[in-house]
C-alpha cells in the first residue's frame, strides 16, 4: 500500500477544488445568467478537456508549461520552480482538466433557478451579493455539492494527463493512479489490488453519498 | 397637510416612451389610496409597465415619481434600482423562495433589522394577512395557492412600500380563495395610504376592484378612466373591443338633428352597403363629429330593452333570435336585426325573460339613445375616415 501516493492524491484533489470552486462558481453562474453571440464557443471550451484524449491535453500542457516555453521560463525565473514534473504543474493541469466537471453542473444548477426569484430578491431590497448568498447559492447547492464531489473523485483517478505532465516522482507527482500503474508494471498485483479496491470503494461511496444528499435536498424544497 | 394634499403628495406619476426592446408609451397617475388597474390582452405591455415602475426595467425615455421621490428620470440620468425604491411587488407566480419557510420569505424584506426584530416584524405581517403560526413555519411548496399569495403580499408589505404593485395576483388562485383575497385587498386599500397598481387581463376583476382603469394595447396607454366611463364611452373601437363591448356597429354620422344636443346616426350593415331604406337613429351629439364621417358606435347591454312582439312602438327593431346559449344563470343570445343586413346584437340576459330567448323566436328591441356612444372611425395612420 503506497500511503504516500494516496496522501499526495488527496492533497492534489483538495488543492484543485480550492482553486477551482470559487472561479468555477463564478464562471458557471455567469454562463447561466448571460446570453451573447460567442457563448457557445466558451461553453465548448469548457467541455473540451472532457472530450480531448488525456495525452493531447497533457501534451499541450507540457509544451506550454515546459522550461522552453515563455510561461515556464518566466515562472522558473521569478519563483524558482519548474511547472513540469512538479506538484504545482500537476495542480495547474488538474485544475484545467477538471473545468468541465465543476463548471457544467454548477451552470445547470444556476440555470434551474427561476429568473423571477432574483428579481423578487431585488425588489425585497437584497443586494446582488445578498441575493447570491441567501437565495442563489442555497438553491444551487445540490448541484454545487455534486460538482465538488465529482471533481474531487475525478482528480483522485486521473491518470493520463498526470503521467504526461508530472511523470512519477514519489512525494511530488506520483499519485495513487500512477502508483497502481507502477505496481502492475512491476507485477506487484497484491499492492495494485489493495489500492485499486480502495479507490473503487472511495469513489463509489463519495458519488453515491452526493447523489443521496442531492436527492434529499431536492425533496426538502 | 390636509387630506387631499397629502394624497397628491404621495401619488404615483409615470410616463414612458420607448420603442425597444418592446414599444411602450403613455402616462399614468395613481393617487395614494387609489387602486389603478392596468388592463389589456396578453402581450399588451402591462407587465413591462409594471417592471418599469418597480425598477426591474430601465425605459429608453421616461419618468417615474412617487410623491417627491423621483425613481427614474432618463432626462436627468436618474434611475434608482429596485433595492432603493421601497416598492412592494407581488409577482404573478408569487416568486417565493422555495428553500425558506413563509416566515423566512417575509423576513427577506427586513434584512436591515436585527435578527430578532426581523422575525417579530415578519410574524406581524403574516398574522396580518391571516396565516396561522403553523402555516408560517411551512415552505411555499406545502402551502396552497391562496396561502402562498398571502405570503407574497406579506413580503411586499413588510417592505413598507410607497407603491404596491400586483401582477396578475389572482390568476393562479381558485375561485373560492379569490373571494378571500379580494377582501384582503379591499382591507389593504383602506389601511394603506399608498398608490396600488394592479395588472390583470380579467376585466370583471378590474371593474370590481379598481377605482380607475388604464386600458393598454401594444404597450400603449389607450384610455384612462373609471370603469363606468370607459365602459360607456370608450375612446375608440379598439378600447371597446378590449373592454368587451360586444355590440359594436358601423354607421355614418349625418349631423345635428332637429332637437338641440341630438344628432342623427345612420346604422349601416356589416356587409355590403345596403340600398334598403336607411335606418337612422337619433342619439346624443357632443358636437365633435362633422357630418358625413364614417363612425363606429357601441351600446352597452343595459341600453338594450327587449319588448314583446307586437308591443313595440315606432323606432323599435324587429329581430329574430338566431342563437341562444343558456349558461348557468345567464343566457347569451345573438339576434339578427331585420332592417340592417348583417347587423347582429349580442345580449347577455338574466332573469325570467331569458327562457323565451330560443332560436327562431321574434323579439322587438329598443335601443336607449342616451346610451349610444359614437366614435370616429380612424384609419391606420390616425386620420378620420370619411364615408364614401
Amino acid at each position: 500500500m503506497d500511503w504516500q501516493a494516496l496522501i499526495l492524491s488527496l492533497q492534489l484533489a483538495a488543492a484543485t477544488l480550492a482553486v477551482l470552486l470559487p472561479s468555477g462558481l463564478w464562471l458557471g453562474r455567469w454562463l447561466a445568467s448571460t446570453r451573447f453571440a460567442g457563448k457557445a464557443w466558451i461553453e465548448a471550451l469548457v467541455v473540451l478537456p472532457l472530450v480531448l484524449p488525456p495525452t493531447v491535453l497533457g501534451y499541450y500542457l507540457l509544451v506550454s508549461m515546459g522550461g522552453a516555453s515563455p510561461i515556464g521560463a518566466w515562472v522558473k525565473e521569478v519563483f524558482g520552480v519548474s511547472l513540469t514534473f512538479s506538484f504545482l504543474g500537476l495542480l495547474i493541469a488538474s485544475v484545467i482538466f477538471n473545468v468541465p466537471f465543476l463548471v457544467q453542473p454548477v451552470q445547470r444548477a444556476f440555470e434551474a433557478i427561476p429568473g423571477d426569484l432574483a428579481e423578487a430578491a431585488a425588489v425585497s431590497g437584497l443586494s446582488a451579493w445578498q441575493t447570491f448568498w441567501r437565495i442563489e447559492l442555497p438553491l444551487a447547492w445540490p448541484g454545487v455539492l455534486s460538482a465538488c464531489v465529482l471533481t474531487f473523485v475525478h482528480t483522485l483517478g486521473e491518470f493520463g494527463v498526470v503521467l504526461m505532465v508530472g511523470g512519477s516522482i514519489p512525494g511530488e507527482t506520483k499519485t495513487i493512479a500512477i502508483s497502481i500503474y507502477d505496481k502492475v508494471q512491476s507485477f506487484d498485483l497484491t499492492g495494485a489490488n489493495q489500492m485499486a479496491l480502495l479507490l473503487l470503494l472511495f469513489s463509489l461511496g463519495a458519488v453515491g453519498a452526493s447523489f443521496f444528499a442531492s436527492a434529499r435536498l431536492a425533496v426538502r424544497r | 397637510m390636509s387630506g387631499p394634499d397629502l394624497k397628491a403628495a404621495l401619488a404615483l406619476v409615470a410616463e414612458v416612451e420607448q420603442s425597444l426592446p418592446m414599444p411602450l408609451s403613455g402616462s399614468l397617475r395613481c393617487e395614494a389610496g387609489e387602486l389603478l388597474a392596468l388592463v389589456g390582452p396578453s402581450g399588451a405591455g402591462k407587465t413591462s409597465w409594471m417592471r418599469v415602475l418597480a425598477g426591474l426595467m430601465r425605459p429608453q425615455q421616461g419618468r417615474v415619481a412617487v410623491g417627491s421621490e423621483v425613481w427614474c428620470d432618463t432626462a436627468q440620468g436618474i434611475f434608482l434600482p429596485p433595492q432603493r425604491r421601497h416598492v412592494g411587488l407581488v409577482f404573478q407566480n408569487y416568486a417565493l423562495m422555495p428553500h425558506l419557510d413563509a416566515l423566512g420569505n417575509v423576513a427577506l424584506s427586513l434584512l436591515h433589522l436585527p435578527h430578532a426584530d426581523r422575525l417579530k416584524q415578519a410574524r406581524h405581517w403574516l398574522d396580518h394577512v391571516g396565516l396561522s403560526a403553523e402555516q408560517q413555519a411551512r415552505r411555499p411548496a406545502t402551502l396552497s395557492g391562496g396561502q402562498q399569495q398571502r405570503v407574497a403580499v406579506a413580503r411586499a408589505l413588510a417592505r413598507e412600500p410607497r407603491l404596491l404593485l400586483l401582477d396578475e395576483p389572482f390568476s393562479a388562485v381558485d375561485q373560492m380563495n379569490r373571494q378571500g383575497l379580494y377582501r384582503l385587498l379591499a382591507d389593504l386599500r383602506r389601511e394603506l395610504a399608498i398608490p396600488i397598481v394592479l395588472v390583470t387581463h380579467d376585466l370583471n376583476e378590474a371593474r370590481m376592484l379598481a377605482d380607475r382603469l388604464v386600458v393598454m394595447d401594444g404597450g400603449r396607454v389607450l384610455q384612462e378612466g373609471t370603469p363606468a366611463q370607459i365602459h360607456t364611452a370608450p375612446r375608440n373601437a379598439r378600447v371597446a373591443d378590449l373592454v368587451g363591448i360586444q355590440n359594436r356597429f358601423q354607421g355614418v354620422w349625418l349631423g345635428p338633428a332637429d332637437s338641440p344636443g341630438q344628432g342623427r346616426l345612420r346604422w349601416t350593415g356589416g356587409d355590403a352597403d345596403d340600398t334598403a331604406a336607411p335606418v337612422v337613429l337619433t342619439v346624443r351629439d357632443k358636437g365633435k363629429l362633422p357630418a358625413g364621417h364614417a363612425v363606429t358606435w357601441v351600446i352597452p347591454n343595459d341600453g338594450i330593452v327587449l319588448v314583446e312582439p307586437g308591443a313595440g312602438s315606432a323606432g323599435d327593431f324587429d329581430t329574430e333570435v338566431i342563437e341562444a346559449r343558456h349558461l348557468g344563470e345567464i343566457t347569451l343570445a345573438t339576434l339578427r336585426v331585420h332592417s340592417v343586413p348583417g347587423a347582429h346584437l349580442v345580449l347577455t340576459w338574466a332573469g325570467a325573460q331569458r327562457q323565451a330567448l330560443t332560436p327562431g323566436a321574434h323579439w322587438c328591441v329598443r335601443l336607449d339613445p342616451a346610451r349610444v356612444h359614437v366614435m370616429p372611425l380612424r384609419t391606420r395612420n390616425g386620420a378620420v375616415q370619411t364615408a364614401a
